[in-house]
């Protein structure tokens, strides 16, 4: 029993994950400031941003629901984290079973339809907005991400992420055989945590805060943290279909190889929205339907091709 | 779908300055939109009655954040035309160099601010970070980044030393490489020119029926600037080089004003090596003889005229600024339509709004 708690309290649960959420915030926050030339913040500034958000005043706006105000960021928070646990962390992997990839995705897309009732729930006209374009980006990212990771699950055989992160160890890494397959998970992993050039229900020229528009304080503060935490396990998630060399490797240097893939996929993330101006919501749909889905189909069904 | 209406300002992360519209959307269609002004409006134009003509030129300069320059530049040329004085050449190639350095820094800041608004946050640093340099020139040469005190009645409150000279050689060199970058970005950037191209598009015949100047109008193909039209000394003695675009969209809006920064640094590289020699200021009485006058010169958002009338004394009796901006708003109402939400960013920041100096 005591085994159990540790895995979901310590390692590989709630404190390794918010961890590594805050250690991704820094690295994304200050590899962005250099790409602006500027000098970025210090190490502590995500923790010390956090304390004071929860240690400020929690304003409810009159003839919002408050009690799916506090839950909601509740919730995602609990099912990103509940989705960290059956990722493989350098081969680590106490929850494995087979099928937890569509687990994964399932959870992963929680967050993003609170999201949506966030900014139904608290009854401002920017967080009606906000959410109605979190729903739209939501149709337009996830059937192309969906048809692409289900790339390396049909190519290793097997819905279990621990297994299809095992598999390239005879095979070698999907990000090989499926570079396409890679760059379209990337993009819809941006969709997903709504990061620039994609942060099209938060842009702050147009829709104010998006969906958070009326959050304040500790919930605020959830919500940060669960948009760090869902950063990560999209990352982990990555790494594990497609860079498979933490499994080729000693396992010593295989937490060595999966930390400098984190960090490579931190910097493509970084790059990616320091270089790109965001897209208009029709844009994005155009973008998602026109050109992400029959790329993602075509990869798909090269895998399927090589694998007859 | 219903119809809402999302209210913009008075306060909004969009808007620098306090501004508010009421925008009809369905879905993320914009419907129209309605718009208030005079949020910051101080009655400049009636204190300036109860000072001094010495005192009015320190006021004026708090019109605008940006150009505020050109506005003491304009109503220092109507006084000394009512007083008869001419002031010496060295006084007005610094003036020019001075407008010229604002046009500079006030298009790389609208510069930031479109590509801010577009989510295209690492140009708004690099521009920004650019736009120090001018602003140093200015600090270095004036004492002040923004108001810069630069003219008084008769000519201009300091010289310019050859060590200062130098400096201003320097930094505009640095300039113009930075600026090439950036007109690099807006050419090239297929996510900005998918932001901005065809949104919004103004046709020529529209911007002359709302008497719209500056870049807004030069980027629909009207061709229209005062340094060349109706120059004032020693804008008679340059070779300005118009550019207009006839697209009138967004892009074109963008790509004007980064073509009009090259364009500006190239008249200062002019301006610094025509400068003649001389005082840079004559003696100016306190009283201004009875009459009145129009003064007419180029911002960097367009014309600014200023009317002012003198009965004898010390004050002026009437002094009436019409800006740019206002013109500019009035064409705001025809272009929010048919646009989407996203747009609405854009189509504000291509018209490049100076509240302080509409409301005044």
């Amino acid at each position: 029993m005591f085994r159990g708690l540790f895995y979901l309290l310590i390692f590989p649960g709630l404190a390794f994950q918010v961890v590594c959420g805050l250690i991704f915030e820094w690295i994304d926050r200050k590899l962005l400031a250099r790409f602006q030339r500027r000098i970025g913040p210090p190490w502590y500034q995500p923790v010390a941003d956090l304390i004071k958000l929860f240690s400020k005043e929690d304003l409810v706006p009159l003839g919002s629901y408050d009690l799916v105000e506090v839950l909601l960021p509740l919730i995602s928070l609990s099912a990103v984290l509940t989705a960290g646990l059956y990722i493989p962390i350098a081969r680590f992997t106490p929850f494995s079973f087979e099928g937890d990839l569509i687990v994964i995705q399932f959870l992963m897309s929680v967050p993003t339809l609170a999201y949506y009732l966030a900014g139904i729930a608290s009854v401002g006209i920017y967080s009606i907005l906000g959410g109605g374009r979190s729903l739209l980006q939501y149709f337009s990212y996830e059937v192309p991400l969906l048809i692409t990771i289900s790339g390396p699950a049909v190519m290793a055989g097997s819905w279990s992420v621990a297994e299809i992160s095992r598999s390239q160890l005879t095979m070698g890494p999907f990000i090989i055989f499926q570079p396409l397959g890679f760059i379209l998970a990337v993009v819809g992993l941006i969709g997903k945590l709504k990061r620039d050039p994609l942060d099209i229900p938060s842009a702050s020229s147009e829709v104010v805060g998006g969906s958070l528009t009326e959050f304040s304080g500790a919930k605020l503060g959830f919500w940060y943290l669960v948009m760090n935490v869902q950063a990560v396990v999209g990352i982990f998630l990555l790494v594990n279909l497609y860079m498979g060399w933490s499994n080729l490797t000693f396992p010593f240097a295989a937490i060595l190889v999966f930390l400098v893939e984190f960090l490579l996929m931190v910097l493509i993330l970084s790059t990616t929205s320091a270089v790109f101006a965001r897209l208009r919501i029709d844009q994005l749909a155009g973008l998602g339907w026109r050109i992400l889905v029959p790329l993602a189909l075509t990869q798909l069904g090269f895998v399927i091709l090589m694998g007859v | 779908m219903d119809k809402i209406s999302i209210p913009i300002g008075p306060h909004h992360p969009l808007l620098k300055e306090p501004l508010s519209m009421r925008i009809d959307i369905a879905g993320e269609r914009v419907l129209g939109g309605t718009l208030r002004m005079g949020y910051v409006h101080r009655g400049i134009e009636k204190m300036t009655a109860q000072r001094t003509y010495v005192q009015d030129v320190h006021l004026i300069e708090r019109i605008c954040g940006i150009c505020s320059h050109v506005h003491t530049t304009t109503f220092c040329l109507g006084v000394e035309k009512l007083l008869g004085i001419d002031v010496p050449p060295r006084a007005q190639y610094i003036r020019a160099l001075m407008c010229e350095l604002e046009r500079v820094h006030s298009h790389l800041l609208w510069l930031g601010i479109l590509s801010k608004h577009v989510g295209l946050e690492t140009v708004f640093m690099h521009t920004w970070h650019d736009r120090e340099l001018a602003l140093d020139i200015m600090e270095g040469i004036s004492g002040g980044r923004v108001s810069h005190a630069a003219n008084q009645i008769g000519g201009v409150r300091f010289d310019l030393s050859p060590e200062q000279e130098v400096m201003v050689k320097e930094n505009i060199g640095k300039l113009k490489a930075q600026v090439s970058g950036v007109l690099g970005v807006i050419e090239n950037e297929p996510a900005l020119r998918a932001r901005t191209q065809g949104v919004a598009p103004v046709s020529a015949d529209l911007i002359r029926d709302y008497c719209v100047v500056g870049p807004v109008a030069r980027a629909s193909g009207v061709d229209v600037d005062l340094r060349r039209d109706d120059p004032w000394p020693p804008y008679d003695q340059l070779d300005v080089n118009v550019i207009t675009r006839p697209e009138g969209d967004a892009w074109a809006r963008t790509l004007i004003r980064a073509l009009e920064t090259r364009e500006s640094l190239r008249l200062c590289e002019v301006l610094l090596r025509q400068m003649p020699e001389g005082p840079v200021t004559v003696r100016a009485p306190r009283k201004v003889p009875e009459g009145e006058v129009v003064t007419r010169s180029e911002a960097p958002r367009g014309e600014v005229l200023y009317y002012l009338r003198s009965d004898g004394s010390d004050k002026p009796a009437r002094l009436k600024v019409r800006t740019p901006t206002l013109a500019v708003l009035s064409l705001l109402p025809e272009q929010l339509s048919k646009i989407h939400v996203a747009d609405i960013p854009v189509v504000l920041a291509g018209i490049d709004l100076c509240i302080a100096c509409a409301d005044r």
